[in-house]
Parts: structure tokens; C-alpha cells; sequence
């Protein structure tokens, strides 16, 4: 069977919007209708905005072939950053808001400086960030959940236009952008460049130090978005916040069919892998399951698709040495 | 010129830091020489953390890592656990199998990495969580809201609680402050050293690390090494597990979830490369001990969590730069010899 190019070149992505349709239908006719409520629905809807964001963040590091596992507690210590400025110091929401994002881009910045100055895999880097930042959100929210900041900001996380919640919204146009940044801009193409192939990149003249740079700034900037979706959406942050993110960012995109050898994107992909992985964790809290299936069967799925998408890579190697014969 | 060579050891540097934190910490409160609440608790806790950094060790001689450690030690433990609350087996029966599920948790990651090419990160990533939900599942569908087998084995305290002391040859006993858990650490730090030093395996899993495809050409079965360094470490973490269990108590899913960074913080600070084909057996011990010794000293000065985590993260960044500002300062002073 031969299928059109443009299908061949999408198919995780196709594939991925089916389960999701699939899924989605099943689950509102086992729910009798029920998830189709305007509660629901919303639920559903509020807290998919950011698996989405950090699965981006971690796409935009998985791209260069390396890593980001600070992503949690990243994400946790500039919660506590927003929250405390907005609670005890009575910062004005914007500024909490815009002091929020600029930190974690610093971290972010860090972690890449921190890379292309000692040279190390970003596994370790980030392991390391990952320990010294989970001292300070400890430190920063203590065992309290703060809660005093103005409630406009929670307000706003329930708002929606046409059923869409705003953070949803935000969520989307953050991936949107980063695809434009990919697909349009030259700093965007560099990086990438320097994921496929580091050599041919600085052979034809990438700096691929910037480009890890920029990856790991452009991560800390996504869980800036995150951090703030989080902020919006939740009535309070305690030191729990970005506990759980790891392998939900990693799910996303690699189920979306980035690889992990870096060079690829799919934003799209990580968008719908997102969504399925909700519809999971919706599915649990349905059929009542105890939460520690949740976790077996997004570890269980993300293997066989890195297993799958392998298998595929290879198989088109194959192809393209048997053509390399006829020519 | 001999004494600097000493010097050039990173091993003796180390070893030469830790016992001068010792020291520090000591003199600062000398609540910290007290031999039952803090030498010994320290050397059971570094006996146990050894061996888990010798299972990432043996991952990290091949190149690869194993994100999973905590929750294979975990699944041993369960394993032995039920078998003792259930199947009413001894202490060492129940061990024995406890170690063997290490083993095969260790072959099936292997296994799955040979087969499907994929990075090890990603599958022990991938495995750590299944695992997480797997032995949570398990301890709260056959225990309920207690979630831990508590059933204890004959002999058990001995290993928790005995020392050296108690153990005589004669009229001459061992020192009190070494607990008994260092001897199964000191059993496997020998056979994993001997492995690596002596075997043909060892070195074979030492090319395999260094350079993959220059060993597949030399006729290394290198696939057939990929799988045998996860067993060993799967077995190595099972070993871990069942140590942590002993020391705790009861066998409950918490057990090994605090390991990962540990694990690496041994082997590394030791001098393990992280690329591969380079290990630190003794490194990984001493290593080990003084990270619990910074950790120790901070938390009987008083210095709650969040420290100390900021601290162990400062001492795995320092560490890990130390190679690249010496390969700086190399070629500065090559450059001035030009």
C-alpha cells in the first residue's frame, strides 16, 4: 500500500489524533454523556495546558539530543518565587508574573552555560541543578501551601472563551510561536541543525555551543509559561509543585515522535501526546483505578513507542541503502 | 617526585578530604564522634549506598545509565519480603530470591536496550516508572492500607543491628563502630574489583564502555556485554535493596526511592567516567562515604533539608568540573611552554 507523502511524513502524528478521537468518544459514552458536562469538559480542558507546556520544554532540549530533568523542580522554585513575591511582598501580579518567567529562563540559562562551559552531558548538569534547585523550593515554600495572592490570578485560570480556558489558549500560542521559531527563524534552524548533526553543523558554520545555549534558555522559558499556567490554575503552591513533571515531559514529546537522538520536532505531536496522556489520567479517576496504573502504563507506552520509532529509523536506513546499491 | 604522584591519586585526595571533614564536623560539635548515633549509622548507610553505586558502576563502564536502581532494590526487597510474609521461607532463601528478581529486572532492561537500540535512559526512565507503579500496586492490593511487609526472618536484627563486636575469633573482637552490613559491601567491592582488575569479562565490559565499535571489530560480543553489565547491576541494586530493607525494618514501596542521586554521586566523585570504559571500585566506597559524611555533618549542625540538597548538588557540579578545569589548566601551561 503506498500512501501519499504527506501522510507517510505524519503518520505518528495522524495515528496519535485517531487514538485521541477514539479515546475521547469511548470515554464519553462509557461516562453516559457525563464528560461531555460543561465541568467536566473544563477539567479535562484547564489541566492539559501544562503537560503541554512542559512537554514543549523538553522537546526543545530532546532536539539537541540531550536532556532536561530539572524541568520539575525548575517549574516548582519559580511557582514559589511568584507566589511568595505576590503573598508576603504584595508585588503586583504582572511583575510577579514577568520576575516568575525571567527566573526560570535564568535557570534554564544556567543549565546551558553551565553545559557548553564544562563540556559534560546534560544529564548530569541537569541532575545536579535538579538537587541544588529542590533545596531551594524547599526552602522557599517550607511546608506551607501559600495561598494569600490576589485572587485574580486563580479567577482568571477558570475563565474561558467559547469553552476554551484561557491558560489553554496560552498553551496553544506558546506552541505555535515555537513553531514559527523553528520553522522561520535562523537561530531556530541552527538549532536544530546542531541536534542532527553536530559536525555538519560546525562544519558549515553553526556555533553549536550557542545552539545548546539557546535550547537550554528557550526550556527555561517554556517552564516559565508552565510555571505560570500552574499558578493560574491551582488554588495554592506547595513544595509538591513539579514533583510529577518528569515523566509526563518526557511522555509527551517522545510518544509525539521526537526522537531521542535529537535533530527532530513535532510540536503537533507533543500537543495530541499530551492530550492522550490526559485522557489516561481522566480514564483512572473514571473507572476509579488506583493512581499507580497511571504511571505503569505511560512508562509501558513511552517504551514501545521509543521502541517503535527505533524499529521505523532503522527500517528506513535499510531503504536507503538499497537504493544507494541501484544508484 | 613520589609525593606528588600520591597526590595525583584521586582516590588518596579523596580519601585525605573525607577524613579532614571528618575531623571539621567533629571538632565543630563533638556530638558528631559519638560511635552508636553517628560512626555507626554512617558506615551501615555507606555500606548500603556503596553497593548501589557499584550497580550504577557497572552501567556506567559500558557507558549507559541505569535511572532504575532505586526501584529494582525496591522490587527485591518486595520480592524477599513476600516471600517471608507468605511463604514463611529463612532468611537467606528469601534473600537469594530477592537477589535473583535483581537479576532479571537487570537481563529484561538489558534485553530491551539490545534489542531495541533504544538509549538507556530513556528505557530505565521508562522502567523506573512502570516499576513505581508495579510495586506500589502490589504492596497496597496484598497488604491494604499498611502497604509493607512486615513479617521479620530469624536473624534479621543480627544484620541490622550488630557490629563487628560481636563477631570474636577468639579472645580478639571486631571494633564496635563497624556495623555488620559492611561485610556483604566489602564481599561485593572485592568481587566487583576483581572482576574489572583480573577478568578477561572485565576488561571485555571496560572496551565495550570506551569504544563501542572498535570492540564489536576486535570480536567483543558486544551485545551479549550490554546485557551483562544490566544484570550485574540489577543484581548489585537487588543486593542494595535487600540491605536498605534489613536496615529499615519492614519492606514497604518507599524503599530505594531516595538512591538515584547517590548512586551517582559514589562512583563519579570516585573518578567513574560517565562516558564510559573507566571505573573507581574502592573511588565509589570512599566516594560515597563522603558525601554521607557532608551530608551527616551538616544535619547534626542543624542544617535542615533544603541545605543539604543545595550542598550535594554543589559537590556533584564541583566534582564534575574538576576534569575539565584541569584539562584547562594543561593546556594553559603547555601553551606558556610553546
Amino acid at each position: 500500500m503506498k500512501l501519499p507523502v504527506f501522510f507517510k511524513n505524519r503518520m505518528t502524528e495522524f495515528s496519535l489524533s485517531v487514538i485521541f478521537v477514539i479515546g475521547f468518544l469511548a470515554l464519553v459514552l462509557t461516562s453516559n454523556g457525563v464528560f461531555l458536562s460543561r465541568a467536566s469538559l473544563q477539567g479535562f480542558l484547564t489541566y492539559l495546558a501544562v503537560p503541554i507546556a512542559i512537554g514543549l520544554a523538553q522537546m526543545v532540549v530532546l532536539c539537541i539530543g540531550q536532556m532536561n530533568l530539572a524541568v520539575g523542580t525548575m517549574g516548582g522554585v519559580s511557582c514559589a518565587i511568584m507566589a511568595v513575591l505576590m503573598a508576603d511582598h504584595n508585588l503586583p501580579i504582572w511583575l510577579a508574573i514577568f520576575i516568575g518567567l525571567f527566573s526560570a529562563t535564568a535557570m534554564g540559562a544556567i543549565n546551558g552555560a553551565l553545559v557548553v562551559l564544562t563540556q559534560l552531558n546534560g544529564f548530569i548538569i541537569t541532575l545536579g541543578t535538579y538537587t541544588i534547585l529542590l533545596g531551594f523550593q524547599y526552602r522557599l515554600v517550607k511546608t506551607f501551601t501559600i495561598d494569600k495572592y490576589p485572587s485574580s490570578l486563580p479567577e482568571f485560570g477558570k475563565r474561558n472563551i467559547l469553552g476554551f480556558p484561557y491558560i489553554l489558549v496560552i498553551a496553544i500560542i506558546t506552541a505555535i510561536l515555537l513553531s514559527l521559531f523553528f520553522s522561520r527563524t535562523i537561530i531556530g534552524r541552527r538549532v536544530l541543525a546542531t541536534g542532527g548533526n553536530p559536525l555538519a553543523a560546525r562544519l558549515s558554520g553553526v556555533s553549536n555551543n550557542r545552539s545548546i545555549f539557546i535550547a537550554h534558555t528557550l526550556s527555561g522559558l517554556l517552564i516559565g509559561v508552565a510555571s505560570v499556567i500552574t499558578i493560574a490554575s491551582l488554588p495554592g503552591i506547595n513544595r509538591s509543585i513539579g514533583g510529577d513533571w518528569l515523566l509526563a515531559s518526557f511522555a509527551a514529546p517522545i510518544i509525539g515522535g521526537v526522537l531521542m537522538s535529537g535533530g527532530t520536532i513535532a510540536i503537533y505531536g507533543t500537543v495530541i501526546a499530551a492530550g492522550v496522556v490526559r485522557l489516561v489520567d481522566i480514564a483512572r479517576a473514571q473507572y476509579s483505578l488506583d493512581p499507580s496504573i497511571v504511571s505503569l502504563s505511560v512508562g509501558v507506552v513511552t517504551l514501545s513507542t521509543v521502541a517503535l520509532s527505533e524499529w521505523r529509523r532503522r527500517r528506513t536506513e535499510r531503504q536507503n541503502e538499497g537504493m544507494k546499491e541501484l544508484i | 617526585m613520589k609525593f606528588k604522584k600520591i597526590f595525583n591519586d584521586q582516590r588518596v585526595v579523596l580519601t585525605l578530604l573525607t577524613i579532614a571533614l571528618f575531623i571539621f564536623f567533629g571538632l565543630r560539635n563533638s556530638a558528631f564522634f559519638n560511635v552508636d548515633f553517628v560512626i555507626y549509622p554512617l558506615l551501615r548507610d555507606g555500606a548500603t549506598l556503596t553497593v548501589i553505586g557499584l550497580a550504577q558502576l557497572c552501567v556506567l563502564s559500558i557507558g549507559h545509565l541505569n535511572l532504575a536502581v532505586g526501584r529494582m532494590a525496591a522490587v527485591s526487597a518486595l520480592v524477599a519480603g513476600a516471600s517471608y510474609q507468605y511463604w514463611g521461607l529463612t532468611l537467606v532463601q528469601g534473600a537469594i530470591l530477592g537477589v535473583l528478581a535483581g537479576a532479571l529486572l537487570g537481563a529484561i532492561t538489558g534485553w530491551i536496550i539490545v534489542k531495541s537500540q533504544v538509549n538507556a535512559f530513556i528505557v530505565t526512565l521508562a522502567m523506573d516508572f512502570a516499576l513505581l507503579g508495579l510495586v506500589t500496586f502490589i504492596y497496597v492490593t496484598f497488604t491494604g492500607a499498611t502497604a509493607a511487609f512486615t513479617t521479620k526472618p530469624a536473624g534479621m536484627d543480627y544484620w541490622r543491628s550488630k557490629s563487628l563486636a560481636d563477631f570474636c575469633l577468639g579472645p580478639i573482637c571486631g571494633p564496635k563502630a563497624l556495623p555488620m552490613m559492611l561485610v556483604p559491601a566489602i564481599f561485593c567491592l572485592i568481587l566487583v574489583s576483581f572482576m574489572y582488575s583480573k577478568t578477561r569479562l572485565g576488561r571485555e565490559l571496560l572496551s565495550t564502555g570506551s569504544n563501542l565499535r572498535a570492540a564489536k571489530l576486535s570480536g567483543i560480543p558486544v551485545e551479549n556485554r550490554v546485557m551483562t553489565a544490566h544484570i550485574f547491576s540489577g543484581t548489585l541494586a537487588g543486593i542494595g535493596g535487600l540491605m536498605l530493607a534489613y536496615t529499615n525494618g519492614s519492606f514497604t514501596a518507599a524503599i530505594g526511592s531516595q538512591v538515584m542521586l547517590p548512586s551517582f554521586l559514589g562512583p563519579v566523585l570516585g573518578g567513574t567516567l560517565l562516558a564510559g570504559g573507566a571505573v573507581a571500585v574502592l573511588g565509589t566506597f570512599i566516594g560515597t562515604m563522603m558525601t554521607l559524611v557532608i551530608r551527616q555533618g551538616l544535619s547534626v549542625q542543624g542544617i535542615g533539608l533544603e541545605t543539604l540538597n543545595i550542598a550535594l548538588g554543589l559537590v556533584l557540579l564541583l566534582a564534575l568540573s574538576v576534569g575539565q578545569i584541569q584539562k584547562m589548566f594543561t593546556s594553559i601551561k603547555l601553551r606558556g611552554k610553546k
